[in-house]
């Protein structure tokens, strides 16, 4: 009897240390596959937090929750987790350059419809201006307005001459500068301006 | 007095300004009168004249159907 439980005892710790044994084989390896993980992800650079920041949140979610399983020691679930997650990761890099290219063609679209954009204005607006100024010229030596001006209404206009005078300086100042979307913006407040003035003063094309 | 606003046949073409007024001769109008109402002085007749100089030698000489720039 006393020898029996003698070696029963003896296989318990025999059992105890083979379990201890297969934790230390598996440590390692554990370890291991979280690096590899977060060298797939440190690959995909900052393009990924910048252009697929939903995919990398989802892959450093996983990979914390590798680490917890680590901590507890649970060796054998990072190693069962690790490969897809691994899939995931080194899947980021070429996610990241697909999508900073597809953002970088849409910015040269936009960009370039922004040029277009200030081909006309910058082709039609100066004209514009000048055929208000020349009339807002000639009023101004008027004793009288036309019928269908009230004083008012001059006074808005003039206002707003001058204001488009000063946006159309901001606005070529920033395309020279090569600040195309200013300059459009710019340009786009002149051309209401000047769109109220031209029908204010009853000059609109017809 | 009917007003007639037009914009040139050919802006570009002519290197007229495009937002330029137009105004046709009607039967009855002098420059006086169109300044009256283009501006609600007929004593600017002149700056209709100065803008018109390619085809009036005369402020007082204009021809009904002539498209008049209003400046």
């Amino acid at each position: 009897m006393k020898a029996r439980s003698a070696f029963t005892g003896f296989l318990s710790m025999l059992l105890a240390a083979a379990l201890l044994a297969g934790c230390a084989n598996q440590m390692e390896p554990a370890r291991k596959a979280i690096a590899d993980i977060e060298a797939a992800v440190a690959a995909a650079g900052p393009d990924a937090a910048q252009y697929i920041p939903a995919e990398l949140q989802a892959v450093t979610s996983q990979i914390a929750d590798l680490k917890a399983k680590f901590d507890q020691k649970d060796y054998k679930g990072v190693l069962a987790a690790a490969p897809a997650i691994l899939t995931q990761a080194q899947g980021l890099a070429g996610a990241a350059t697909s999508a900073k290219q597809a953002a970088e063609a849409a910015r040269a679209a936009a960009l370039e419809a922004l040029s277009a954009e200030w081909a006309t204005l910058s082709g039609t607006l100066p004209a514009q201006v000048a055929a208000i100024e020349s009339r807002v010229n000639i009023l101004s030596k008027s004793k009288k307005l036309p019928a269908g001006l009230d004083q008012a209404t001059f006074e808005s206009v003039q206002g707003g001459l001058t204001e488009a005078k000063t946006l159309w300086e901001q606005a070529t100042a920033a395309q020279a500068s090569g600040n195309v979307e200013a300059a459009v913006t710019a340009g786009r407040q002149v051309k209401e301006k000047a769109d109220a003035a031209l029908a204010a003063l009853g000059m609109s094309a017809g | 007095m009917e007003e007639k606003v037009t914009s040139a046949d050919d802006p570009a073409a002519s290197g007229e300004n495009p937002y330029t007024q137009w105004y046709e001769v009607q039967p009855g109008d002098s420059l006086w009168k169109i300044a009256k109402h283009h501006y609600g002085d007929g004593s600017l007749y002149m700056e209709i004249f100065k803008a018109n100089q390619d085809i009036l030698s005369d402020p007082d000489k204009i021809q009904v159907g002539q498209r008049l720039r209003i400046p």
